[in-house]
């Protein structure tokens, strides 16, 4: 199995004090964006001008100036399916240091939640962001166990950093790998990007 | 085309007594609501829509989103007027109905028709309207009935608080002669983004009466070939009316001058048939005739023809051979005046002309001519009486040439 370490190793960060380390893939682990299924990505309360896509897909989330972000309140609910069953182990969430998430809750396999019902069932796993988090790209370790099998991910953001009405962020990425055709020859070409 | 789960809040609120919508506030709604089913689900079969009051016996679901469109108008049946209506739980209400639809692909939208007074402040409505619009809900509003001095504004605050991208609308509908849902009809309600405007489109030449812009009711869509049809009948009526007008210029010109009214007898006949009148020319030239007087005759039938007759060969036939018998009375005619002879032989003509069934007939025959046409009963009903008189003259004048 591929136990990997965690991502976030100062001795890969090569990247000088000043600018923002780059997000190391961790060992073992894949960008989880090429298997998102697209048709079926959702996201309520995001502003029109500002939508979901800014923040997941590859070339748009790494631009500064898109970003995702709230419309009516601070509250935000994203719904992505899997175009195959995956296993989760990290997330990175990067946004504004006032207006990113703090609180954030994942629910595996739920699809079609509204906000009415997040308090429903216990979350898969329950993250607590800090604006280090937004703004270092550090990964944020997911409760491995409970991500096992996922279909699809519905990520929920409960609150922003600043509490303010508006929650904004610029990119969301999941790593992981897939449980059907994990090719452990390829899991190494990865690494040694 | 857009897939939609729809649920529809019906006002039967005491407000909805009221008359001032033909026949009353409620059935006005009421077919309304009608209306809006059919429209959602033409539109997009596999829309469903639900039914909702909001007063009355309180907020209840009458019937949940469904396609069925007979569960929908079975369940307006016995719904009684009373009570208030309470805005906000019947939107909570929708909303949850919504929420539980059982195609989750389906965008929701609520249709609120609006018909007593709102007693909530603006700020609740925002308030109401942001939850929605987090929801991924959209809002039509009928504003209809009671008009307070703040409904509309309140409303229109409610619906610029839930609309995003141009999703949510509000109709006012003022009181009038117009019922509500022909009003509805040419809204965004009806209409939806620009996918339902072709239901949309017909249902507005159907139901009103004043219909939008399709020549004679009919879409074009709908039913092509009676638009075609009804076209083509329109073009030959106006074809007819216009060969019509020009024999009664024709004739009117004409009265002055006998000759040349049965010269233009003939012209306008030849009118009506002149590849025929082509052919009795040449009948007429192969016609054998000897005589003298038989071949001035001839020469004076041949002239009249070629100006014009009811063409028909069997007439000029029937005209030779009657010329034949009245051969000498003809010649005098004939001699009287040269102008003379097309009226002559018109006499001849005439006199077949006398036999109307015989005439009906051989108009059946030609091509382009129809015998019920009222033009032609006309023209014909004219040279009967032309036909008379000019046989009392000719008559008169033989007699007198006689003595």
């Amino acid at each position: 199995m591929a136990a990997a370490a965690p991502a976030a190793a100062p001795a890969a960060a090569a990247a000088p004090a000043p600018t923002v380390p780059a997000p190391q893939v961790p060992r073992g682990q894949v960008d989880l964006v090429d298997f998102v299924d697209w048709s079926g990505v959702e996201c309520l309360n995001q502003d029109s001008s500002h939508t979901v896509v800014n923040a997941l897909k590859q070339g748009y989330r790494d631009d500064e100036g898109l970003y995702l972000a709230s419309d009516s309140d601070e509250q935000l609910l994203i719904y992505i399916p899997f175009m195959q069953v995956v296993k989760l182990h990290s997330a990175l969430f990067k946004g504004p240091e006032e207006e990113g998430p703090k609180t954030i809750k994942l629910f595996s396999n739920k699809e079609h939640m509204g906000f009415s019902n997040v308090s429903d069932y216990p979350p898969s796993d329950s993250l607590n962001l800090s604006s280090n988090h937004l703004v270092e790209n550090k990964l944020v370790q997911l409760k491995y166990v409970k991500f096992q099998n996922v279909r699809s991910l519905t990520i929920f953001v409960d609150n922003n950093q600043s509490g303010s009405d508006v929650s904004k962020i610029q990119k969301i990425a999941l790593y992981g790998t897939t449980v059907d055709t994990t090719n452990m020859k390829d899991l190494k070409k990865i690494e040694e990007h | 085309m857009v897939l939609e789960a729809t649920m529809i809040c019906i006002d039967n609120s005491e407000w909805m007594r009221n008359g001032d919508y033909a026949p009353s506030r409620f059935q006005a709604q009421a077919d309304a609501v009608n209306l809006i089913c059919g429209a959602k689900t033409q539109s997009n079969p596999e829309n469903t829509v639900g039914v909702m009051t909001m007063a009355g016996k309180g907020v209840r679901v009458l019937v949940t989103p469904t396609s069925d469109l007979g569960k929908i108008l079975a369940c307006m049946h016995g719904l009684e007027v009373g009570a208030e209506a309470n805005l906000s739980a019947a939107i909570q209400v929708a909303q949850l109905a919504l929420k539980h639809r059982q195609n989750k692909r389906q965008q929701q939208r609520i249709i609120a028709f609006i018909g007593s007074p709102v007693k909530y402040d603006k700020k609740v409505l925002e308030t109401i309207g942001k939850k929605l619009k987090k929801n991924n809900v959209s809002l039509d509003i009928v504003d209809f009935g009671e008009t307070d001095d703040e409904k509309p504004e309140k409303l229109e605050a409610l619906v610029a608080a839930v609309n995003s991208s141009d999703s949510s609308h509000i109709v006012h509908v003022p009181p009038g002669e117009n019922a509500l849902s022909d009003v509805l009809i040419s809204t965004p309600i009806f209409t939806g983004e620009e996918g339902g405007s072709g239901f949309a489109a017909s249902a507005a030449a159907a139901a009103a009466t004043g219909a939008a812009g399709f020549e004679f009711d009919v879409d074009p869509n709908v039913d092509p070939e009676l638009a075609l049809a009804l076209r083509l009948s329109m073009e030959e009526e106006r074809a007819r009316q216009e060969a019509i007008a020009k024999k009664a210029a024709e004739e009117s010109s004409g009265a002055e001058n006998k000759d040349h009214a049965s010269s233009s007898n003939t012209d306008s006949v030849m009118a009506e048939a002149e590849p025929a009148s082509n052919a009795t020319a040449d009948d007429k030239k192969d016609q054998p005739k000897d005589d003298d007087d038989a071949h001035l005759l001839q020469q004076a039938l041949a002239m009249s023809m070629e100006e014009g007759s009811s063409g028909a060969a069997a007439v000029a036939d029937a005209a030779m051979a009657e010329a034949a018998v009245d051969d000498q009375d003809l010649a005098l005619a004939l001699q009287m005046s040269v102008q003379d002879a097309s009226m002559s032989s018109q006499s001849d003509m005439s006199k077949v002309f006398e036999d109307r069934s015989f005439v009906t007939s051989i108009l059946n025959s030609l091509p382009g001519v129809d015998p019920n046409d009222p033009s032609v009963k006309d023209l014909l009903a004219s040279l009967h009486g032309q036909g008379e008189q000019e046989k009392k003259e000719d008559q008169d004048k033989p007699e007198d040439e006689k003595k």
